[in-house]
């Protein structure tokens, strides 16, 4: 009982657990897993990161103006849904070209607005996928 | 004058519930003489989902999310099983990594249920400052596997980081500190009268009654019943890092408090072990092929034994997935508990089982 007195007292003169946030920003861990980024001009265009995604948050689909790179025969175009994406890196370690086509940053995504119509657009990407 | 009998529901909303679970009490006066449950309020159909729309290999990421507090033992319960029918061999440093990261989740998992039981015997600022330690543990989990709750970090074949000399440092840092501060709690749950007093007698379950109800986990470990997975299974090599079963006696909340500190304190113990020991290797190796065949895996989440069976044809698609939760399987153990308790003591006892619905309803 005495140790539970003395804990009680010293408590009240210990600083609090909780940070004074906003004057305090929040920590970052090193190697957070955050945001995945593709670099087109190495993409080979396998889909392996496509098959591997376990929520689907990668999508290729077809478009009309395909980009240069010479890998790009069937005219797919990389979308990324980054409020689907779990964070996990199955895409990252299924690419032949980590590092240079895919990667995973330790950027936070934004806030998912409406203005951003972001399920709208992903609507519209799984549509065209699945057509 | 007959005797009256009148039900008084708890749940499924109360003020003292963190999840929604509803019992029904019959109560005499004050004696509550039978128990009716309910569980279902929080089901998402993952069984489903894991046979119908993901393939085999994103599946450890589905029943991850079954539960936060949980989501390692989850997914490498999965895992495990799913390496067995791939007839791959896991690398001892994974195996490693992966009882590391369990052993911290039991440890803030006991610490989370620790502490709701010092709220409920109206010890707010016990409840305040366990969680507030609890919070290291987050920490360190979080630097080992990139997030705070859902850490996704099992994976079949291995897992999917490597640790590296300065997290090592900052878990030994973290575990130290957890080890002193549950001496400390020790010290209270043992002599504060609020959570010794209040605690002992109340909410008991003989061994008669564990045994006859088949109770799991901590709970029947309190009420002495040496049952624990880690010692009867050998998918992970907890002989190597210092396992020890504790038994308590009396099997009332009191009891339930101390197996798990000292759980805690054997824990960190191994994690200890687990750093000091930990092989050289590779930490994923690759596996090939479709499940095919049945497999039946039991490990020890931090309340008991956790159940995942799975049935592949060949296919990416998995045809069965079946979870068997610790608090499902130890439900009629509860209904024993209640029985014969006055009812306001109904939330202090519920607290002490620890239970999670997410991973009953999942
Ligand atoms: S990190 Fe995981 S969820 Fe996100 S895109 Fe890659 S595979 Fe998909
Ligand atoms: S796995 Fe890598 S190379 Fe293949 S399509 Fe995806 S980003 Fe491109």
């Amino acid at each position: 009982m005495w140790y539970s007195v003395k804990k009680a007292f010293t408590n009240l003169l210990s600083p609090p657990q909780t940070i004074d946030y906003p004057a305090t920003p929040i920590k970052r861990v090193e190697r957070y897993r955050g945001l995945i980024e593709y670099g087109e001009e190495h993409c080979i265009y396998c889909l392996k990161c496509e098959k591997a995604c376990p929520p689907g948050a990668i999508l290729f689909t077809h478009t009309d103006t395909p980009t240069e790179n010479p890998k790009n025969k069937k005219s797919l175009a990389y979308d990324y849904n980054p409020h689907l994406c779990i964070y996990c890196g199955e895409c990252v370690r299924a690419c032949p070209k980590p590092n240079e086509a895919l990667w995973q940053s330790e950027k936070k995504p934004g806030i998912g607005v409406k203005e951003d119509r972001v399920n709208e657009r992903w609507f519209e990407v799984e549509g065209r996928k699945g057509s | 004058m007959g005797r009256k009998i009148i039900d008084i529901p708890l749940g499924s909303q109360h003020i003292s519930l963190l999840e929604p679970i509803k019992f029904r009490f019959a109560c005499e006066n004050e004696k509550i003489v039978d128990v009716s449950s309910d569980v279902g309020f929080v089901h998402r159909g993952i069984e489903k989902a894991c046979t119908t729309k993901f393939a085999y290999d994103a599946v450890p990421y589905v029943v991850a999310r079954i539960c936060g507090l949980c989501a390692i033992t989850h997914s490498l319960a999965y895992t495990t099983a799913a390496e067995s029918l791939l007839e791959g061999v896991v690398t001892r440093r994974a195996k490693y990594l992966r009882m590391l990261l369990v052993e911290l989740d039991r440890i803030h998992s006991h610490m989370l249920c620790l502490s709701h039981t010092a709220e409920n015997a109206g010890f707010e600022a016990m409840f305040m400052r366990i969680m507030g330690d609890r919070e290291s543990v987050m920490d360190i989990q979080e630097r080992i596997t990139g997030n705070r709750v859902q850490f996704d970090y099992v994976s079949i074949g291995g897992v999917n980081r490597d640790i590296t000399t300065d997290i090592e440092k900052e878990i030994r840092k973290t575990l130290a500190f957890i080890r002193e501060k549950t001496h400390g709690y020790l010290e209270e749950f043992t002599t504060n009268w609020s959570l010794s007093l209040k605690f002992k007698g109340v909410g008991v379950l003989t061994l008669d009654e564990a045994y006859r109800y088949n109770a799991i986990g901590p709970l029947a470990r309190a009420a002495g019943l040496a049952t624990d997975v880690r010692s009867e299974t050998d998918y992970l090599p907890y002989n190597e890092i210092g396992y020890e079963m504790r038994v308590g006696e009396g099997g009332d909340i009191y009891s339930r408090n101390i197996v798990r500190l000292f759980e805690i304190l054997n824990s960190i113990t191994m994690c200890e072990n687990i750093l000091g020991g930990l092989p050289e290797g590779e930490i994923q190796t690759k596996m090939k092929g479709k499940p095919t065949g049945e497999a039946l895996v039991r490990l020890e989440a931090p309340r008991g034994e956790l159940m995942y069976y799975i049935r592949g044809e060949g296919k990416a698609m998995l045809s069965r997935v079946r979870i068997k939760t610790p608090t499902f399987a130890s439900i009629p153990a509860f209904i024993e508990v209640f029985k014969g308790s006055e009812y306001a003591d109904a939330p202090a006892i519920l607290a002490s089982f620890d239970p999670c619905m997410s991973c009953t309803a999942k």
